[in-house]
């Protein structure tokens, strides 16, 4: 079954681009509505239908499954926001298209057990995701996708490097016989190498420190509904998801290894979240934020304990369904204002009051705050921070959920709560485009909080 | 209609946590309706929490437990403990609603100011009654973010920085207090309340975050500033409910389940003194009227922090008592600077005075609240004071004893001054006329609460007594 999710997607771009197309215009994007929830309804309740052609070498875990789970609902916010901030029919049309071809990527990347189909299906989504980036063709964007390509660029090369590498000692690209082949001798200095050069350029996929250079560029400068999508899912299945299967499945946790990701998860932990507290771009600092929570679930699969990796695993759904919301906020305060200074705004949460509700809690979520879903998330990976023993990397965790609570807290002061300045006394709320997806994603946050205990049970990880 | 105990419970905790969010939905239908639902949800939270009282007074207790995995179980005590603590939180919790009713009618943002007081109360009732570290932490922190929204009501930029330093201090307090928790867990495997000893370590982490919750020395400086609120809203946060928290959580965790390394019951006590004398000389020096009553509060913790630490059955009880009396009282008081602030729209007792001829009703509610926080006979605070330190010199804590009595008599100096400038003396301001009747009359109920605790004390020290000497025997 789980062949159609890629396969699915990359159908669609066909059929919707053959001859008679000016139909498929108005339908497209209904249509792409129509196949996240297909996706979400998947996801949730597999379907085992066998297909007779076309047998790919796919595998789904409860890891992928909560992947693709993050993949569809943030992409059904997307399309509604897009529908919404994209006027023109053709433009729309195009924006759908991308969005299709990056679907099938991502879909991918959760999906092959080769290390090579990996990079394929990473390299799809890449190159969808730069012209997604520069899809207005202004000048901020094309700098920023320039900045994405040069430094995916070099991690591509050193991908294909370590793919090359791994492949000359083990003769094959699947997980499983690459893991065999490395257990024959897992410290020779050419694996290292390989396994170095790897997780290296995952590390830049993933935007984290200190390769994180493209990140706020590109998240800021992106049209919003692309800033939704890169943040909530793009860069965590490409580099992020892909470290953890590439972690879980092949190379397994080693103490070096583990140091490695505990060190560079906690130093983008506070390093972003120190960086989010000098901003006053409302995008800058959602990015770095970004930055920072990418760093808890470095963090919690650094632990390589099962706890911690489901810590990450949640933490990934959790930030995918936050910082998803927090960019709708920033879309429908910037369609309103037209700026994205967060020194030009105060108090709009009396004229706005759905965006300024939903980005309280979304808030409130990212800084782990109970009974909201992030709270779960981190207690969890902090819990397995401390049980296995890293007591200095939980105590730095924590505490850096206190800066993050005071950069959001600062964004609250400085966007939403406060009083209305007179020159937007007449701003409205957002159109519903904006709003009724930050309202979903607001209502996903406060149920899994509250549901959580009960529902943990109901995982089985 | 019969209702098991158990669904009493659960009724006391969830009808303010879910009524709260339907407020707002309610304040389109009618303002006067909205009011009213929200006094009726504490109401009723209150009306719950006294049916649970003769299980509580026989000594017994009430348990609904729920095993979730990873030692983070659904479970609620109704102890004597919880019970005590939770109709004293909804009781003055009604009567601070009722006042609200005249001082918060002409501002913005009412929908958002009753339903965030309304879940603040539930989540207090759910943390009194949580027998989970980590169910007690997420309301814990529900009423972080109630108190957040409530200091910042008036939405000036200065009064949202306090709000969020409030937040900041205590969310400090409370992730550290947090990191205690996970070591507690990590010894015991499980969350719950259990018996058992626990490290220093973890002991010293927990006792950061009650610290900053009941903003006690050296993370008391949120309190003064979130003076800034809504005056309902500072009796509300700084004298009858928030900084109770703290003081409970340390009864609940080192009294009741946890022991703990006799140390504790000497250096609490010192970090208490300490607290209780700086505030009160910060006290005899402030003029702004709200933010010296924030002071007074700091101090009169220090009180209750020390009848429970010293950890003999008198002091404890006495510490208990405290609870009840100092929440009248300081209530009582900072709705009679909300009064003086609304009609006279200054805040610096240097420039009122004379108000006594015009209000009258406010002054000797102020003046009876006072004497009741002073500790003067017949009044509650009085046999709260005493039993104090009456237990605290019988456990041979002499010198604290004595440090105390300096911290006391700061109290009479600095709430007699206030008095003095504020109600005595040549009038400075325009007349200022009396408070609404809704306002005074709620003043009025929590002085003449101060004033019957004492009289009829024998009901609350039996209670106490009871809740007491059943503290050992309580806990799973």
């Amino acid at each position: 079954m789980y062949s159609w999710f890629i396969l699915f997607p990359l159908l669609s771009v066909i059929i919707l681009n053959l001859p008679f197309r000016g139909m498929m215009n108005k339908i497209a994007i209904w249509y792409a509505l129509a196949l996240s929830i297909a996706q979400v309804y998947l996801v949730l309740f597999p379907v085992n239908i066998v297909m007779p052609f076309l047998q790919l070498n796919l595998n789904a875990d409860i890891i992928s499954r909560a992947v693709l789970l993050c993949i569809a609902i943030v992409l059904f916010v997307t399309i509604l926001s897009a529908k919404y901030l994209i006027k023109k029919e053709d433009k729309l049309f195009n924006f759908v298209n991308l969005l299709f071809i990056c679907l099938a990527g991502m879909n991918g990347v959760t999906l092959v057990t080769d290390i090579f189909s990996l990079y394929v299906f990473i390299e799809i989504t890449a190159v969808a995701s730069y012209t997604l980036i520069s899809f207005y063709k202004d000048k901020d964007a094309f700098e920023a996708a320039f900045k994405y390509i040069m430094l995916s660029a070099m991690a591509s090369a050193m991908m294909l490097a370590g793919i090359a590498l791994i492949m000359l000692i083990s003769g094959d690209t699947g997980f499983f016989a690459i893991r065999e082949a490395l257990k024959v001798s897992p410290h020779s200095s050419l694996i290292v190498f390989a396994i170095a050069i790897f997780i290296c350029a995952l590390f830049i996929k993933g935007g984290l420190m200190p390769f994180h250079g493209w990140l706020p560029d590109a998240y800021s400068a992106a049209p919003a509904p692309v800033s939704v999508l890169l943040a909530g899912v793009v860069t965590k299945t490409l580099g992020i998801y892909g470290l953890i299967r590439i972690m879980v499945s092949v190379i397994g946790f080693d103490g070096p290894l583990k140091q490695a990701l505990l060190f560079i998860g906690a130093l983008s932990i506070v390093v972003g979240a120190l960086a989010a507290l000098g901003q006053s771009d409302f995008k800058r600092m959602l990015a770095y934020s970004s930055i920072s929570q990418v760093g808890y679930i470095i963090i919690g699969l650094g632990t390589g304990t099962a706890l911690g990796i489901f810590g990450a695993v949640f933490h990934l759904f959790n930030h995918a369904i936050f910082k998803s919301s927090l960019f709708l906020n920033s879309a429908a305060v910037e369609s309103r204002l037209g700026t994205r200074d967060m020194d030009k705004m105060n108090g709009l949460a009396s004229k706005m009051p759905v965006t300024g509700i939903t980005s309280v809690i979304s808030c409130l979520s990212a800084a782990g705050l109970p009974p909201l879903a992030g709270f779960w998330s981190k207690l969890i990976i902090i819990v397995a921070l401390w049980v296995s023993g890293y007591r200095v990397y939980a105590v730095v965790a924590i505490m850096a959920s206190v800066i993050t609570l005071a950069y959001f807290l600062s964004l609250q002061r400085r966007v939403f709560f406060g009083r209305i300045k007179e020159d937007s006394m007449n701003i409205k709320e957002a159109g519903i485009g904006l709003t009724l997806p930050a309202v979903i994603l607001t209502a996903i946050i406060i149920g899994v909080g509250i549901a959580f205990p009960f529902l943990r049970d109901a995982i089985k990880f | 209609m019969y209702m098991t105990q158990q669904s009493m419970l659960l009724c006391a905790v969830f009808v303010p946590v879910v009524g709260a969010f339907f407020l707002p939905i309610a304040g389109r239908i009618s303002l006067k309706f909205r009011n009213l639902f929200a006094l009726g949800l504490v109401l009723a939270s209150f009306i719950f929490s006294m049916s649970l009282l003769p299980v509580a007074l026989s000594g017994k207790s009430i348990l609904i437990a729920r095993q979730m995995g990873m030692g983070i179980n659904l479970i609620f005590l109704a102890d004597g403990l919880a019970v005590f603590m939770a109709c004293v939180s909804s009781l003055i919790s009604a009567i601070i609603i009722l006042y609200s009713f005249g001082y918060i009618s002409h501002y913005d943002n009412q929908n958002e100011y009753y339903s965030m007081v309304v879940l603040f109360l539930g989540s207090m009732m759910g943390l009194v009654f949580s027998a989970n570290l980590i169910l007690l932490y997420i309301f814990w922190e529900i009423t972080a973010i109630t108190s957040w929204r409530l200091i910042g009501f008036f939405r000036e930029k200065e009064h949202v920085l306090r709000a969020d330093k409030a937040f900041l201090v205590t969310f400090f307090g409370a992730v550290v207090m947090l990191i205690g928790f996970i070591s507690i867990y990590q010894t015991t495997g499980t969350f719950d309340l259990t018996p058992g000893a626990i490290s220093n370590i973890a002991v010293l982490l927990i006792l950061a975050g009650i610290l900053s919750k009941s903003a006690t020395l050296p993370f008391h400086t949120w309190l003064p500033d979130a003076g800034v609120a809504p005056s309902p809203v500072t009796a509300l946060l700084h004298a009858a409910i928030l900084v109770k928290i703290g003081v409970y959580v340390f009864a609940r965790i080192f009294i009741a389940t946890f022991t703990v390394s006799a140390f504790w019951h000497t250096a609490v006590p010192i970090i208490a003194v300490v607290s209780a004398i700086v505030s009160g000389g910060a006290a005899l020096v402030e003029t702004d009227l709200k933010r010296l009553i924030a002071y007074s509060t700091i101090s009169q913790i220090g009180f209750i922090f020390f009848g429970l630490a010293v950890g003999n059955t008198m002091a404890v009880a006495g510490g208990l008592l405290y609870i009840l009396m100092h929440g009248f009282a300081k209530a009582g008081l900072f709705l009679c600077a909300g009064i003086i602030e609304q009609n006279t729209k200054i805040r610096d007792i240097t420039k009122l005075g004379g108000l006594i001829t015009t209000m009258p009703v406010t002054a000797m509610a102020f003046l009876l609240c006072s004497f009741s926080v002073m500790g003067i006979p017949p009044f509650g605070g009085f046999f709260s004071k005493y039993m104090v330190f009456s237990g605290a010199i019988s456990s041979g804590q002499l010198w604290t004893s004595a440090a105390f009595l300096i911290a006391a008599v700061l109290t009479i100096l600095y709430l007699f001054r206030v008095f003095n400038l504020v109600f005595l003396g040549e009038p400075k301001t325009s007349r200022a006329k009396e408070g609404s009747f809704i306002m005074v009359a709620s003043v009025a109920i929590l002085t003449a609460l101060s004033l019957l605790g004492g009289i009829f004390i024998n009901y609350p020290f039996n209670f106490v007594q009871t809740i007491v000497s059943n503290l050992s025997g309580i806990i799973r």
